[in-house]
């Protein structure tokens, strides 16, 4: 996916693993149970952008780099 | 040896009105302890804690199954109805039956997903501030407290008529099957009351959503089981849950976050006069205090943590407040900071089993409190209010919290 960065928050991310199960291409579980990107380009923006919802943190971003656009957390959610 | 001179009485009354302290003290000698009188491993280390919630490979949420193992025939046929619907919730399953559940329900209890229930929210804040104003001095647990989350749960359920005060009145029965009165002698009887009032309850609601399927979430369970991805018993099961752990733990979440206000009057003084902090004040108030104290994991196999190598079958108390006051993890763990950032606390746990209602619970308080900032002055204790607490290892629960309610004079 041209333009798109996915990215965790270690700070906030618990290790739910929803993500990885939601979307087994894109991410799995690094040393310390928390979640890593381990493919960007293992889903659509679609199913990126659905993933990123269910994570129970918002730890997960989802960007356009060309526009600076954030995709993923609406501000609202962020904290 | 230092461990004798711990105590290992998980119910001791100065362990119940302060774990906090005892959680301390058990940290400071071993994060990783043997309790002798519990038969099992205490973890009170924030990197111990996060270690064993996050690695569901070794550690077992399979509770109903171990206890099964512990008891004789008769006795489990004595609990049977319990059984029946406690081995089904999500809560207490491994994968690959946890995941399919959780990946269904997932998608209805997302941060986004639950921003639709705020309005409805702050609509019952207010029309019970208005009532809490009227009367000035309130216990807050009952008149303020308890009022949203019982609400909002029934609404998502698709049941707003249900009587709420039975299914406290079950859902207490139901509670005293764990070891909360591990005195009473008819526990098990009282638990299996509990449990059948309320599957009898529920059922013909159940059958009602299938004749007539609304856009609720026992409405969605249903379709899941006619897809054929999950069973008539998880149904009733996850009804159950829902309606079971939906209210109480959010309830004494509002009310514990407002003690530490009523102790720390200078972060309610900057709560008030910034009011962007919502968000993260009610993490800090789920670190500083939360509702669920503990849970409980069991050794799949054995597994190293930290220095301690834990032995297959071993049963282990995972101490969520002892690790949100680590000081390893947290600066100045005892004092309250609503500004407290990062604040990768464990209230909801850590892994998996991570709270399914944790968004609709952060909504639930935020709402709460930025209804009291912005109506009311700092609660105040009713002089020579004695503060008790349930006896609990779980649960982090005030009986009653008598306060004076002042409005806010801007
Ligand atoms: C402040 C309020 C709450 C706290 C502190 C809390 C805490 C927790 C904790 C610590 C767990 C993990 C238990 C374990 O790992 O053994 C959990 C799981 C769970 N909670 Fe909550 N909870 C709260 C509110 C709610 C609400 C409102 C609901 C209902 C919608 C709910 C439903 C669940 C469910 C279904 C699970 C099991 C999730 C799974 O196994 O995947 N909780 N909660
Ligand atoms: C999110 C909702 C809830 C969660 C996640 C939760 C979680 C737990 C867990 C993990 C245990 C330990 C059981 C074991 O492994 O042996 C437990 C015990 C217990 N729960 Fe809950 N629970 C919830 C709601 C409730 C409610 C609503 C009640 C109240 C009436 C309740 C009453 C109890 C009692 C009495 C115990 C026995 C242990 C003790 O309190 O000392 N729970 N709970
Ligand atoms: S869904 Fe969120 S919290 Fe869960 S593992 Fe992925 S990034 Fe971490």
């Amino acid at each position: 996916m041209e333009n798109i960065k996915v990215s965790v928050d270690l700070n906030k991310c618990v290790g739910s693993q929803l993500c990885i199960m939601f979307s087994p291409t894109v991410f799995e579980r690094d040393g310390n149970g928390q979640s890593k990107i381990v493919n960007r380009n293992g889903a659509n923006l679609a199913e990126m952008l659905s993933t990123a919802e269910q994570c129970p943190q918002c730890a997960i971003k989802v960007e356009n780099t060309q526009t600076g656009e954030v995709l993923f957390p609406p501000p609202e959610l962020a904290f | 040896m230092e461990t004798i001179s711990l105590n290992d009485d998980l119910m001791a009354p100065n362990v119940i009105s302060d774990p906090h302290g005892y959680y301390r003290t058990l940290r400071e000698a071993e994060p990783i302890h043997w309790n002798a009188r519990w038969g099992g491993w205490v973890l009170t280390g924030y990197n111990e804690v996060v270690e064993v919630l996050r690695d569901s490979l070794n550690f077992s949420s399979d509770r109903m199954g171990f206890l099964a193992q512990e008891l004789t025939q008769e006795e489990q046929e004595s609990i049977a109805p319990i059984f029946k619907i406690l081995s089904y919730w999500m809560v207490f399953r491994d994968p690959p039956e946890h995941t399919a559940l959780r990946m269904l329900l997932n998608k209805h209890f997302t941060p986004i997903a639950i921003e639709r229930y705020r309005p409805m929210v702050r609509k019952i804040v207010q029309k019970t501030l208005d009532k809490v104003l009227s009367k000035g001095k309130i216990d807050f647990v009952k008149d303020f407290a308890y009022e949203v989350p019982m609400t909002v749960i029934l609404e998502l359920i698709g049941a707003p008529d249900l009587d709420t005060e039975k299914i406290k009145e079950w859902s207490e029965k139901l509670g005293v099957f764990f070891f909360i009165k591990a005195d009473e002698p008819r526990r098990r009887e009282i638990a299996c009351e509990g449990i059948n009032a309320l599957v009898d309850y529920i059922t013909p609601l159940i059958e009602q959503k299938r004749e007539r399927p609304g856009i609720d979430l026992i409405s969605l369970l249903l379709s899941a089981e006619e897809a054929g991805s999950i069973t008539a018993n998880d149904v009733l099961a996850t009804c159950v849950l829902l309606v079971f752990g939906g209210h109480e733990t959010t309830m004494n979440l509002i009310a514990n976050g407002t003690m530490a206000f009523i102790n720390h009057p200078d972060q309610w003084d900057k709560f008030q006069k910034n009011p962007d902090l919502l968000k993260k004040a009610v993490e800090e108030l789920l670190r500083y205090d939360g509702s669920v104290k503990s849970t409980v994991r069991w050794a799949k196999e054995d597994t190293q943590v930290g220095n301690t190598l834990i032995k297959k079958g071993d049963r282990i108390l995972v101490s969520l407040s002892g690790a949100n006051r680590d000081p390893q993890q947290f600066t100045d763990p005892d004092g309250l900071n609503i500004e407290r950032n990062p604040n990768l606390h464990v209230a909801f746990a850590h892994g998996i089993h991570v709270c399914l209602g944790a968004s609709l619970a952060r909504m639930e308080v935020e709402e709460a409190f930025a209804g009291l900032i912005s109506r009311i002055q700092c609660p105040e204790l009713v002089e020579g209010a004695q503060l008790e607490y349930y006896p609990s290892v779980v649960h982090r629960a005030i009986k009653e919290l008598p306060v004076y309610i002042k409005p806010l004079i801007k």
